[in-house]
């Protein structure tokens, strides 16, 4: 169209996205990089030290920590989240009357402030006054009672149920939405064959939903990567770092301990972690748009 | 007669999906009403039988909430600036969705490169942001001001809305515009009185997904905001933890007020809400 062939449009019209998108994200990132690379504690000027922060990152019994954290929590989120949200979309998949309600009531914990959601649970799992202890109590199972959080080993378990609570009505939508694309006939021609329902599932939803479920697992571990706001809230790493996941030792490595180069290089790291993850999510995207013949 | 068996065996798997699809939804719901249950206690109640029901409803943690806490003061400073970052961003975002799918390029790279560079942005974790957004705040001599808050805001929302906007634009005939430029329209009037109202429901998915992000964010809030009579809403309640550790009650009323907002928000957009968290993950 002739019309908007005109430079000053064309500036006007892109010009304020990108402006904000350079200044605080491109240039940012760039940033990180630079200080990552310096010694910066926040008084004298920064001093170049090369890889010396990547290299001491992988001797720092306290980062090590916070990786082996964060991958509790990926793992129990994939062990506990991606089942249930499977069942959750198998059972809405049904459309009963009234599954709209139901299904809003499950996703309604993904619209909470994680920092409330943090808050909630701080009541469920703490050691002498949460839910699940007391419930013990009253049950007479006083063996059973934990240190849910705050203890030594139990915080990123718990943090994995959390996150999962959060995010199964999310999940479980995506999963019926590619529930939706498997073709009826299918499903009808299996019945004709006699097949039951567990063979249903296992020879036909599940190699259906092959592209679904790679999806959601690299969404379940770029969520992962990202949670910051449920530790912080329920434990922010005590005791002595050890409940630390890698988002809150990056944050309280920069701007509690103003280890800003340091904490830059966790930052980094992390970042290029999740970066890769999402490449290879946007690279299935693609594929499966150019299968469906939609936008690139 | 096998029917009539087929018929029961339907109806006993309907009551089963009923039974089994109620039982999860409660377990998930617990959460819940457990801070409901506590939120009419007092705090020696909650330490020593949190699950005992009171023997009457008693509102006094509601009340002590709205001393300290101060929610009011919160919601004005949250949707103060979630409404200055929404007019803004979604004037931006919409319009350079436009530019990135109507206007013709000389160079079809060039079209191509803009658009990967803008979605780039949804790899970027906020985490590594955070650091260099508080450095170039205080270059910018923005600190204390609420537009420090409003920039990045707008700027950590941008590659999403390229993504929904531009997929959505793409799937548009271009007809209609043609005939309002032939018709002599201006750039402006085809934007805002032609293609906006034809992709409306797709700007109330991008704006409905936002207003939640802004309402709920917290890593960046936590980063640039250091007055207390600044904070957001998530800001206010985790200061409010830290600072009155003891009163259990107040701090569980207090997020309970906070929460009740949100939820009747979703009740009325759920539809779109659904639809903005799910678009982004499932559209590429």
């Amino acid at each position: 169209m002739h019309w908007f062939n005109r430079k000053r449009n064309f500036i006007a019209m892109l010009g304020p996205t990108i402006l904000i998108y350079c200044l605080y994200i491109v240039i940012p990132l760039f940033v990180a990089v630079y200080y990552s690379l310096t010694n910066f504690k926040g008084i004298v000027t920064p001093e170049f030290i090369g890889i010396k922060n990547y290299i001491k990152m992988f001797g720092d019994r306290y980062f090590l920590v916070s990786v082996k954290n964060t991958a509790i929590v990926l793992l129990m989120s994939i062990l506990v989240l991606l089942p249930a949200s499977l069942i959750l979309a198998l059972v809405l998949n049904r459309s009963f009357k009234g599954s709209n309600v139901y299904k809003a009531l499950n996703f309604l914990p993904n619209i909470i402030a994680p920092i409330v959601v943090g808050l909630i649970w701080g009541y469920i799992f703490d050691p002498e006054m949460g839910l699940i202890n007391s419930a013990l109590d009253l049950m007479g199972r006083v063996a059973w009672k934990q240190t849910w959080i705050g203890g030594l080993v139990l915080t990123p378990y718990c943090v994995g149920v959390i996150y999962s609570w959060q995010n199964v009505g999310y999940i479980a939508t995506i999963f019926l939405a590619g529930l939706k694309t498997i073709p009826n006939e299918l499903f009808e021609s299996c019945q004709i064959d006699g097949a039951n329902g567990w063979q249903t599932f296992r020879y036909i939803t599940v190699p259906m939903l092959k592209e679904t479920f790679a999806i959601n697992i690299i969404l379940i571990i770029t969520g992962c990567f990202k949670i910051f706001e449920l530790v912080y809230q329920l434990t922010n790493g005590s005791p002595n770092h050890m409940s630390e996941v890698m988002t809150t030792y990056m944050y309280n490595t920069t701007f509690i301990s103003s280890r800003y180069g340091y904490g830059m290089s966790i930052a980094v790291f992390s970042c290029i972690v999740t970066m890769s993850f999402t490449l290879i999510y946007l690279f299935i995207l693609r594929r499966k748009n150019d299968e469906a013949g939609g936008l690139k | 007669m096998d029917k009539k068996m087929k018929k029961q065996h339907k109806k006993r798997a309907r009551i089963l999906t009923y039974i089994g699809i109620t039982i999860f939804t409660f377990i998930m719901l617990i959460p819940f009403l457990f801070v409901l249950l506590l939120s009419t206690k007092n705090n020696s109640d909650i330490i020593i039988n949190p699950l005992s029901f009171p023997d009457k409803l008693n509102l006094t943690n509601y009340i002590n909430a709205f001393k300290t806490l101060n929610p009011l003061l919160l919601f004005k400073n949250t949707i103060v600036i979630m409404t200055v970052t929404m007019v803004i961003e979604m004037v931006i975002t919409f319009l350079s969705s436009v530019a990135l799918t109507r206007i013709p390029y000389k160079h079809p790279k060039l079209q191509a490169n803009l658009y990967s560079f803008l979605l780039v942005g949804l790899a970027v974790p906020i985490y590594v942001l955070l650091f260099p957004i508080y450095r170039i705040t205080i270059m910018l001599h923005l600190n204390g001001n609420f537009m420090s808050m409003v920039l990045p805001y707008i700027a950590t929302s941008i590659s999403f809305n390229t993504l929904l906007l531009t997929g959505f634009l793409r799937g548009f005939p271009t007809e209609v515009e043609e005939a309002a430029v032939i018709d002599g329209c201006s750039i402006w009037k085809v934007c805002f009185q032609v293609i906006a109202p034809i992709i409306k429901p797709v700007l109330i998915t991008v704006f409905v997904f936002n207003v939640i992000y802004v309402w709920n964010e917290f890593p960046l809030a936590v980063t640039l905001i250091s007055a207390h009579a600044k904070a957001t809403i998530s800001l206010g309640l985790s200061l409010f933890k830290s600072q009155y550790t003891i009163d259990y009650g107040g701090i569980i009323a207090g997020s309970i007020i906070i929460m009740t907002p949100q939820i009747i928000f979703f009740g009325f957009f759920q539809k779109y809400i659904v639809e903005g968290m799910t678009a982004g993950a499932v559209k590429g």
